[in-house]
């Protein structure tokens, strides 16, 4: 039996997955608590919150408003090694108030004897462009003028808007008499 | 002993056809089969107007068997940055969208000018995307390589023009600046520039960039070919809402004139206190050849590059929004970022921005009471190579490309005309100085550099190409 990616791990972990991603996007909570370990140890990070042992990520769950009916797999990766452990690694799209944001989701499956596949441990995240506020504030602005800035976009515009930003700081700190009129070109 | 029109100016070339030494044909021919033979180095040309050029050539040596005056500029060999209405092409302005209109149905009102003075347009010219660049290493129609050394930017936005002039595919080749399009590629490609006065030269026919500060102008190796090309361009024009209803000033007349009476002075601080040791030995040549002494600080110049920055951001980020909603995958992608994000500027940075000209422009209308002429650098730096991402500047690595244009658009944003005069080291590449006049003052610039070029300081020579 090969250690790293034995097709049978492969393919159990790989249902037991594609079990989970509908029970999220169903925000079926009860689904989703079963999918977790069961214990203390049980430690799940999400994009803004830390969450120890299954009480609390169940607490979480059971609180959480979410709207994840678009939410779309973008690759799917998955590492079994040996017969009772696999790491899940998913790059996924989900819309949001202020447009689609990108994230990735990681996840330590293991088989426990009599029990079956369950999550240890769980990391998700934001691509770091787009878990900056002011990320989220220009995506706001982008939206009233009815500009959808493309994920692949982001972190690029991101960079520029903080160069403009430092750029315009001193003339935005610069004094101006108020009876100084902007530059005029229009002629009547 | 057969005439040479690659080495030779425009207006050498225009006595030639007059005086029958040659032909308006034979000096086409012969450039349009050296644009051939270089386009694959250089890829300075995205039209090659074949067709158009000899039509022009023709009607010229047609004009000259007749005995009629053929214009100033009879057979002299021009091309324009592919931001300008040529009949017949489609103005691509850089990009991969606008490829999808029609042709132009006319000349721009700087071409239509140029033909009537004889001039013969070769063909339209590689520039950075939507002119918002200066580099040129355009993703669309590939980067124009320096002809002074091919691994290096020509510079831009109009970096083919600067390469076609330098690689002596042209005499003259027209550009647009808006915050340094023109100067940047004099520098690094080591030729004459001249960014006019806010408003002296027609826009009309070019596509737009930012209307506060777009500015046309032309590129050649002297100073003679660049006040030539700048006269027959003048002229009111009710297409272009800022184009000036001064009269001409001619600058042609002037030229010889000495320069007695006119005060120079090297521009300080801002000017002087970063950048490669390279670009400030070229402003202390030129100081040193005009007898300039003095040092003038400007105001506030930091704050006067970030209004140009914020204008321009928010400018073209508005005039492109709709492509951006519809076609973002189809910009370059550091233009398309930069146009994002400019699309986002707060009204407050635009509109401080704006209401800064006012005020900065009167604090330099008073520094030109006591001066004529101000000496800067038109680069931090000479021709970085393509792909260079950084340069060390204060001591420090910043990025390249938002940092080339620090001396020249503090400059554009209040509209001063400009001469970007190249200075050429041996074994080392060119840097232009920026000789920087009250607004409506070309004539005198001009004058300076004539001088600049008769004492050998500032020259503009083909570069040595292995064909």
């Amino acid at each position: 039996m090969p250690i790293i990616n034995y097709p049978a791990v492969i393919a159990e972990v790989t249902a037991c997955c594609e079990a989970y991603e509908l029970a999220l996007v169903a925000n079926d909570v009860a689904a989703l608590e079963f999918f977790f370990w069961d214990s203390p140890l049980a430690i799940r990070f999400g994009t803004s919150e830390q969450l120890y042992g299954a009480r609390a990520i169940s607490a979480f769950r059971q609180n959480r408003v979410i709207n994840f009916h678009n939410r779309r797999v973008l690759r799917f990766d998955l590492l079994a090694l040996g017969s009772d452990t696999a790491v899940a690694m998913l790059e996924y799209e989900v819309e949001v108030a202020a447009g689609t944001r990108q994230g990735r989701q990681t996840q330590v499956w293991f088989r426990f004897p009599g029990i079956g596949w369950r999550i240890t441990s769980a990391h998700v995240s934001l691509p770091l462009a787009i878990a900056d506020p002011a990320f989220t504030q220009a995506l706001a602005s982008a939206k009233a003028l009815g500009l959808e800035i493309a994920p692949d976009h982001r972190a690029g515009t991101l960079t520029n808007l903080a160069r403009n930003a430092a750029i315009t700081a001193p003339l935005l700190a610069f004094p101006l008499p108020d009876e100084i009129e902007p530059a005029p070109i229009f002629t009547p | 002993m057969t005439f040479d029109p690659v080495n030779s100016s425009a207006l050498e070339i225009a006595a030639a056809v007059r005086e029958r030494r040659t032909s308006a044909r034979a000096v086409t021919e012969k450039l349009l089969a050296r644009i051939e033979a270089t386009q694959g180095r250089i890829n300075a040309f995205t039209a090659i107007t074949s067709g158009r050029a000899l039509t022009e050539a023709d009607t010229i040596d047609a004009t000259v068997a007749r005995g009629r005056d053929p214009g100033p500029l009879a057979g002299a060999p021009y091309a324009v940055k592919n931001i300008f209405d040529l009949a017949g092409v489609v103005t691509v302005a850089g990009s991969k969208i606008n490829r999808d209109n029609p042709p132009a149905t006319s000349d721009a009102t700087a071409v239509s000018r140029l033909q009537a003075a004889g001039a013969v347009c070769l063909g339209a010219l590689n520039m950075g995307e939507y002119a918002y660049d200066f580099t040129n290493e355009n993703c669309h129609d590939g980067a124009v390589h320096n002809p002074r050394d091919l691994t290096r930017s020509a510079g831009g936005s109009s970096g083919g023009s600067a390469a076609a002039v330098a690689a002596g595919l042209v005499a003259v080749a027209l550009g647009t600046d808006t915050n340094g399009s023109i100067r940047v590629p004099s520098s690094f490609s080591g030729i004459w520039g001249l960014k006019p006065t806010y408003g002296r030269l027609s826009r009309a026919g070019c596509f737009p960039f930012v209307a506060s500060l777009d500015h046309i102008g032309p590129f050649a190796r002297s100073v003679a070919d660049l006040a030539a090309a700048y006269d027959v361009m003048q002229g009111p024009d009710p297409r272009d809402a800022a184009c000036t209803l001064r009269p001409p000033n001619l600058a042609m007349s002037e030229l010889n004139r000495d320069l007695a009476g006119v005060r120079i002075a090297v521009l300080g601080g801002y000017f002087e206190n970063v950048g490669e040791p390279a670009v400030h030995a070229a402003v202390s040549n030129v100081a040193a050849a005009l007898g300039a002494s003095r040092r003038v600080e400007l105001p506030a110049v930091e704050c006067a590059r970030a209004a140009a920055y914020v204008i321009t951001a928010a400018e073209a980020g508005q005039l492109h929004l709709e492509r951006l909603k519809t076609r973002a995958a189809d910009f370059d992608p550091p233009i398309r970022d930069r146009l994002l994000a400019g699309a986002l500027t707060p009204a407050a940075s635009y509109l401080q921005a704006q209401r800064f000209r006012t005020w900065w422009r009167g604090q330099v209308q008073t520094i030109f009471q006591n001066v004529d002429v101000l000496l800067a650098p038109a680069t931090p730096l000479t021709a970085p190579k393509l792909g260079q991402q950084s340069f060390l500047f204060a001591g420090r690595e910043i990025p390249l490309r938002p940092n080339i244009g620090i001396f020249t658009q503090p400059i554009t944003f209040l509209g001063l005309p400009v001469v970007a005069a190249p200075v050429q080291t041996a074994g080392a590449l060119p840097a232009a100085v920026q000789l920087i006049g009250a607004p409506w003052s070309e004539s005198i610039l001009l004058r300076v550099a004539r001088a600049l070029e008769q004492a050998g300081v500032c020259t503009a020579p083909v570069a040595s190409l292995a064909l």
